[in-house]
């Protein structure tokens, strides 16, 4: 008979087990309460004051927005309303959506809110990926806003016979079939105007979120982003 | 399925669940081939069964069937381990029929309504668009109800008879499993909340939860196949609860690397994801472990010749999948999890077919495998087999379906490799640069084998159906 | 955490392929490392096959060293996968050992 061990002892194993997990549980529930507060959407007066919030208010859809090295990161991130040059935002330069940059902050969160019931009642994630994540059939769409293809000298605005970028995506949203540009077809799924112009906002909002430099290198064979 | 070995009504309701998980199975594979189909002729069903929708039915398939055979399993092994009937056995009755015509609708909604207009009346009755959680608000509302008459069954079951290391950890496990779903019923417009809480539901289950509950459901099937001491499976029960739990809960972190939160994340993720493996290396040794102590000391007994030598496994085709199982797990979930885990690797493969290929072979090598195990198991029961061996069907069913699930993850791992090489690493991740990676020669050929090793898969589950089907009566077992 | 005077190194083309298969490896190899020791241990493989065991847990070693140099780790992650490599190494000496204690005194 050998002596008892602590180490073959089915109530130490089960005290270890709940102490484990007990304290995993509350180190992720702490970190999700920091976390939390980071990822809280900020609002029209953070980007006045030029507060750098990780997820913009909605009013957002009003500034300039591109994807740009920060020296200080190390990686890209969205650069809002012109760059200092060292790849951090100014939060000055303006940009019209859909003819317009002053959006108010209920306008432009009523836009965001229809946008995002949009891409939820239209199964985007279950063709696309966003933020990286859903399916891989079709682009990812995390920085969708700032592809070049939708840029003065991409193929779409012509293709969909727009002048600019937010009209281009909105018609191309509505009308997906009939603008294929592959094999690989975006089935018509009744979006309307107002849906499309709100999915449009979506994505705009969605290209001003620091995603801690993902993907990387967007758009760098066009040149057209970053110009690295 | 005969009921007529069956005293218990526990086990006869694991049976029910059981065999509509089996149906549930084969809709995930059928719908998985329209959209492997779909990857080779795009326009296959193009406006009547779109991509989107052929792969919501694929996941949800996925998740629904396992969640079934999870139910039965444990309402199967119930009265063995507490050694009385289960408690409100008629509710949970009542509730598998409203669970089950509750998917049927859900089901027929998706096929056939597929998407509505961008308001809350869709997110309520049609879909709610996040990935593997799709079903309609009402529909989560009744998985809630069901998922607490399960655990209610499970709860007062386990209080009132002999409570067994394995009850006590299901207990624990299955509230939490319930009580993470929770996490992913409400709407917000911050898409970055929305993926945080997201990935509650899905890596708690699947990192966390679930594989809890296959150390505690591989426990008690290596105590019912082979013998096992009790006292040493459940403590070694007790570790991989330590180790899973450990690792996979703030291996979470692994999926908040590029979704808008912190950068701390990277870190957390990193070392959390590193020890992941852990568990799964430590699972494996201990089915190797457990398996060649009592083979031995069966071989030791006999005093004979090789060939007289008789094995302690009383169902061959169940411990097959238990196996199968161990290291399934070790090599989806651990090494296809693992080549892709830290940031500095994620940042390119984030989001592309390598994805997909870990998500196949882990959710088959961790879930499926043991899973059917268990329909072997019931199968046994259910005819009073004492020895349950295997037949032509059941060996063709294993291979195929292993086979076919490994070709579908190399040939996806293929595809990932190009897609980031290409798609990623070159060209930067624009809507020009995907459509590149897709239409290289060594993706599309990829594509293609993953199909035919889908059809290879399918075929295995036809054999599985049968077998399953028709085993019991084969006079080949020893009763 | 990354210094701010470096810009993170990006991943070259070519080292893709050797980082994925030496990631795929260091578990196939720390894998057969604890097969190859627990078959020894349960005497399913003669004792000598603990060499060979043993050198699985460098090949180990070594390709969890290739593979952080070639994704250029950070301080942090390169110390989480040190203490990976030394728990791979342990583990099987750890759960042999509780096992084989509670057969002990269960079974004598």
């Amino acid at each position: 008979m050998a002596n008892k061990s602590v180490w073959s002892d089915n109530r130490f194993w089960r005290r270890s087990a709940t102490w484990v997990t007990g304290f995993a549980s509350v180190l992720l529930i702490w970190l999700t309460f920091d976390t939390s507060a980071q990822i809280a959407m900020g609002n029209d007066q953070d980007l006045k004051d030029g507060v750098v919030k990780r997820v913009p208010g909605p009013t957002v859809i009003n500034y300039k927005i591109s994807y740009e090295m920060s020296s200080k990161r190390g990686h890209e991130v969205p650069v809002i309303g012109g760059n200092d040059g060292e790849g951090n935002s100014l939060f000055q330069e303006k940009e019209k959506f859909f003819g317009r940059d002053d959006w108010s902050e209920e306008e432009a969160g009523k836009l965001l809110h229809l946008g995002k019931l949009a891409s939820q009642a239209k199964n985007c994630m279950d063709c696309h990926t966003l933020l990286g994540n859903g399916a891989y059939y079709a682009p990812d769409l995390t920085k969708a806003w700032l592809d070049p293809a939708w840029g003065p000298d991409g193929a779409m605005q012509a293709l969909t016979g727009k002048e600019t970028k937010e009209e281009a995506m909105a018609e191309f949203l509505q009308h997906p079939d009939q603008f294929a540009t592959h094999a690989r077809m975006m089935p018509d799924l009744g979006i309307t105007k107002e849906e499309a112009i709100g999915l449009v906002a979506f994505l705009k909002h969605m290209s001003s979120i620091d995603t801690n430099g993902f993907p990387r290198n967007f758009g760098r064979m066009q040149g057209a982003v970053n110009g690295k | 399925m005969a009921n007529n070995h069956l005293t218990s009504e526990s086990k006869q309701l694991a049976t029910w669940y059981f065999t509509f998980a089996a149906i549930l199975f084969g809709a995930q594979l059928l719908f998985g081939l329209v959209a492997a189909i779909q990857y080779v002729m795009p326009g296959f069903l193009y406006g009547i069964l779109d991509f989107s929708i052929a792969r919501i039915l694929h996941i949800n398939a996925l998740v629904v069937w396992m969640v079934f055979a999870m139910f039965g399993a444990v309402y199967w092994l119930l009265p063995d381990e507490t050694g009385i009937e289960t408690i409100g056995i008629k509710i949970g009755k009542l509730l598998f029929w409203i669970f089950a015509a509750a998917i049927v609708v859900v089901v027929l909604v998706y096929l056939f309504i597929q998407v509505g207009p961008a308001d809350e009346t869709t997110i309520w009755f049609i879909t709610e668009g996040r990935e593997y959680i799709e079903a309609p608000r009402w529909a989560d509302w009744g998985i809630v109800v069901v998922a607490l008459g399960f655990v209610a069954n499970l709860f007062l079951t386990g209080i009132k008879g002999r409570q067994t290391g394995i009850v006590t950890v299901l207990m624990a496990d299955m509230i939490a499993f319930a009580g993470l779903y929770l996490a992913g019923m409400f709407f917000t417009d911050n898409i970055s909340i929305d993926q945080y809480w997201w990935w509650w539901v899905i890596h708690l289950w699947v990192e966390a939860t679930w594989e809890v509950y296959v150390g505690a459901i591989a426990a008690y099937g290596l105590i019912t196949m082979i013998g096992a001491h009790r006292k040493v499976v459940e403590m070694w029960l007790w570790i991989e609860v330590a180790m899973l739990f450990g690792s996979g809960i703030l291996g979470l972190g692994h999926h908040y690397f590029w979704i808008g939160t912190p950068e701390y994340w990277w870190e957390i993720g990193a070392l959390f994801s590193a020890l992941e493996p852990l568990p799964l290396v430590a699972m494996f040794i201990h089915v190797l472990y457990d398996w060649g102590k009592t083979q031995g000391a069966e071989m030791a007994n006999e005093h004979t010749d090789e060939d007289n030598v008789k094995s302690v496994i009383n169902n061959k085709p169940a411990f097959t999948w238990f196996v199968l199982n161990a290291f399934g797990n070790f090599l989806g979930a651990g090494i296809w999890g693992f080549f892709h885990t830290l940031p500095q690797v994620n940042l390119y493969t984030h989001g592309t077919q390598f994805t997909s290929a870990h998500g196949h072979l882990a959710f088959f090598g961790a879930y499926a495998t043991i899973l059917i195990g268990m329909m072997y198991i019931a199968v046994q029961g259910t005819n009073g087999i004492k020895v349950m061996k295997h037949t032509k069907a059941s060996i063709w069913a294993v291979s195929m379906i292993t086979g076919g699930v490994v070709g579908m993850t190399v040939a996806l791992t293929i595809a990932g490799y190009v897609q980031v090489l290409v798609s990623r690493a070159q060209m930067g991740a624009t809507w020009a640069a995907y459509f590149d990676g897709q239409s290289g020669l060594w993706f599309t050929q990829a594509m293609d084998w993953r199909l035919v090793m889908g059809v290879v898969t399918f075929t295995g589950f036809i054999f599985l159906a049968k077998d399953l089907l028709t085993t019991g009566k084969n006079p080949v077992h020893e009763r | 955490m990354i210094d701010p005077s470096v810009i993170r190194p990006e991943i070259a083309v070519n080292d893709f392929l050797p980082i994925f298969v030496s990631s795929a490896l260091v578990l196939v190899f720390g894998g057969v490392y604890v097969g190859i020791y627990t078959a020894v241990k349960v005497k399913l493989l003669k004792p000598w096959a603990m060499v060979v065991a043993y050198s699985f847990w460098a090949l180990t070693a070594y390709c969890l060293y290739l593979m952080g140099s070639l994704i250029h780790v950070g301080d942090f992650t390169a110390k989480a996968l040190v203490v990976a490599a030394i728990g791979l190494f342990l583990l099987p000496f750890a759960v042999y050992y509780m096992q084989h204690q509670v057969h002990e005194e269960n079974e004598h």
